[in-house]
């Protein structure tokens, strides 16, 4: 994997390579636990961001937003919801 | 105006004239040169507002085109007007047109006043086609600088966690947006840089947003959106200003203003451009999170179970190849034993073919024999009757030939027969126990003797010595 930090999408991609893959049955024994090994980091990751978009819909307004951000509160509390 | 000057009149008395000026011309003729004059002028396109508009029954429609410094009256031949496609009413006092056509001019006649007129061939009507024409340039402008590209060039990400939003505060498609993103369960964080989206104040405060937005780190996707409207309405989303900030913005814009047939020029500049806020909600949040979490789940078991396999089927592999040798000893030891049972099935079945073979063939070959016996029987039979017959008629012959010879024989013993010697008159001498005496010393030793004669015995006695 290269140095560029992980998105969900990154991920989502090669976790597909992954299980297509263990899916062609050409992977070696030390090669397929350590793609599973991967893989379980991978949707560990997904599910992570998917849990970071899933705790509640969080909405702010702009200006209110600038307002604190231009002060000291270091960062944005909800507005609605 | 020398050029419009016509021939000297014919009239024969010609008043005077004035001086410094040539004439004086028949009115009627200079009018008709000034028309021809007039008409003579290039033809153009004008543009202003209509006013005292009057449609009549007349072979010419009727209206002014003004603007703030002056106008002109113009006409318009019926035949012509219809075949405009006009929207009804869209020739109205205060309509601003665009027209197209040349100066004339009616020279009247004795009764009818002579006028000049703008002769209009076409019309339409000026604001839409100017703005479009505008557009079309300004898209042009933008285009030829690339501006078009440099969003287009940034990544959208798939699942976001905070969004920017530019839009309308509690408009339709502010609700929209948020419906759409609770269908695909994402509950990440929203910014909402409100603006307004329709008046001429609008553009800057869009721009301001959206500048704002990308202003904020942690938002990853700006979507800039609102309902459909005339081209007019969604006017501001063609600012030229607006749309130079989208296009440098390092942050992607997915715009979605007014509805699919509109197009409007932030469309052209923004990394996506979207028929609805929906839509835009759908790719602003690629990943439709409640189906996501049901994947990642069934791609962890998948991967779990991949896993287990590839162990597993090894180590049956591995368990197999152990029990080899004992598995390959026993295939011999079984395929000896089907052998030796196969050897001892093919000798029963060999003995029993060959004796059925026997059988067959010996009941066949007695088969046959009965038959030539049968045969032979039946000859046999046949030549015993024609032996039997021969037989008969020989032994008839026989018999026949046994008669005559016992005939012959009866002929010849009763010739020889003593009886018939008696016949004759010969005496047969016996003793007393009935046996012949045949010497005369027999006869008188014996004393008394019988006479057998023709008819019976005598007794009789030697009487001499």
């Amino acid at each position: 994997m290269s140095a560029e930090p992980l998105t969900y999408e990154a991920a989502v991609a090669r976790l597909e390579e992954i299980i297509a893959r263990l899916d062609s049955n050409q992977a070696g024994l030390r090669e397929t636990l350590d793609l599973c090994r991967e893989g379980k980091g991978l949707i560990e990751f997904a599910a992570a961001e998917l849990e970071a978009v899933g705790q509640g819909l969080e909405e702010l307004r702009l200006d209110e937003l600038i307002e604190r951000l231009d002060g000291a509160g270091p960062r944005a509390e909800p507005v609605a919801r | 105006m020398g050029g419009l000057a016509p021939s000297p009149t014919l009239q024969s008395e010609s008043p005077a004239g004035i001086d410094g000026f040539p004439g004086p011309y028949a009115v009627g003729r200079y009018a008709i040169a000034l028309r021809d004059r007039l008409r003579g002028l290039a033809r153009v396109c004008l543009v202003g507002e209509l006013s005292g508009v009057r449609l009549g029954n007349g072979p010419n429609v009727y209206f002014e085109l003004r603007d703030g410094d002056g106008g002109v009256p113009c006409a318009m031949w019926r035949t012509d007007f219809d075949r405009l496609t006009l929207a009804a009413g869209a020739l109205r006092d205060g309509a601003e047109m665009v027209v197209a056509g040349g100066c004339d001019y009616y020279p009247g006649s004795s009764t009818a006043s002579p006028r000049f007129t703008f002769r209009v061939s076409d019309m339409r009507p000026a604001g839409e086609g100017d703005l479009l024409a505008r557009l079309e340039r300004l898209r042009h402008n933008l285009a030829g600088e690339g501006l078009f590209e440099r969003q287009k060039r940034l990544r959208v990400a798939l699942l976001p966690r905070v969004l920017g939003v530019v839009t309308a505060e509690g408009s339709a498609a502010c609700r929209d947006f948020l419906a759409a993103l609770e269908r695909r369960g994402w509950r990440g964080s929203i910014v909402w840089g409100y603006a307004p989206v329709q008046d001429r104040r609008a553009a800057p405060r869009i721009a301001a947003a959206v500048r704002d937005l990308a202003g904020v780190a942690q938002v990853e996707t700006i979507v800039v959106t609102r309902g459909g409207g005339s081209i007019a309405d969604l006017w501001a989303f063609c600012d030229e200003t607006l749309c130079r900030t989208i296009a440098l913005l390092p942050v992607p814009v997915i715009s979605a203003v007014g509805h699919e047939v509109d197009r409007t020029l932030i469309d052209d500049v923004s990394a996506v451009c979207c028929s609805t806020p929906t839509h835009a909600a759908e790719v602003a949040v690629g990943v439709d999170c409640t189906a996501a979490r049901i994947g990642a789940s069934r791609a962890a078991g998948r991967l779990e179970a991949l896993g287990r396999t590839a162990v597993l089927s090894r180590a049956r592999a591995l368990g197999a190849h152990s029990r080899a040798p004992r598995a390959a000893l026993a295939g011999h030891r079984r395929r000896l034993h089907q052998h030796s049972r196969e050897l001892r099935a093919a000798t029963r079945r060999g003995v029993a073919d060959r004796a059925a073979f026997q059988q067959r063939v010996g009941g066949t070959v007695l088969g046959r024999k009965l038959e030539a016996a049968r045969g032979g029987v039946v000859g046999e039979r046949g030549a015993l009757r024609a032996r039997t017959s021969r037989l008969e008629l020989a032994g008839e012959a026989l018999a026949a030939r046994r008669e005559q010879a016992l005939l012959a024989h009866a002929a010849g013993l009763r010739a020889s027969d003593p009886d018939r010697t008696l016949e004759r008159g010969f005496a047969l001498v016996l003793d007393a126990s009935g046996e012949p005496l045949e010497t005369a010393d027999a006869v008188r030793a014996a004393e008394r003797f019988d006479l057998q004669l023709a008819g019976g015995r005598v007794g009789a006695r030697v009487s001499e010595r």
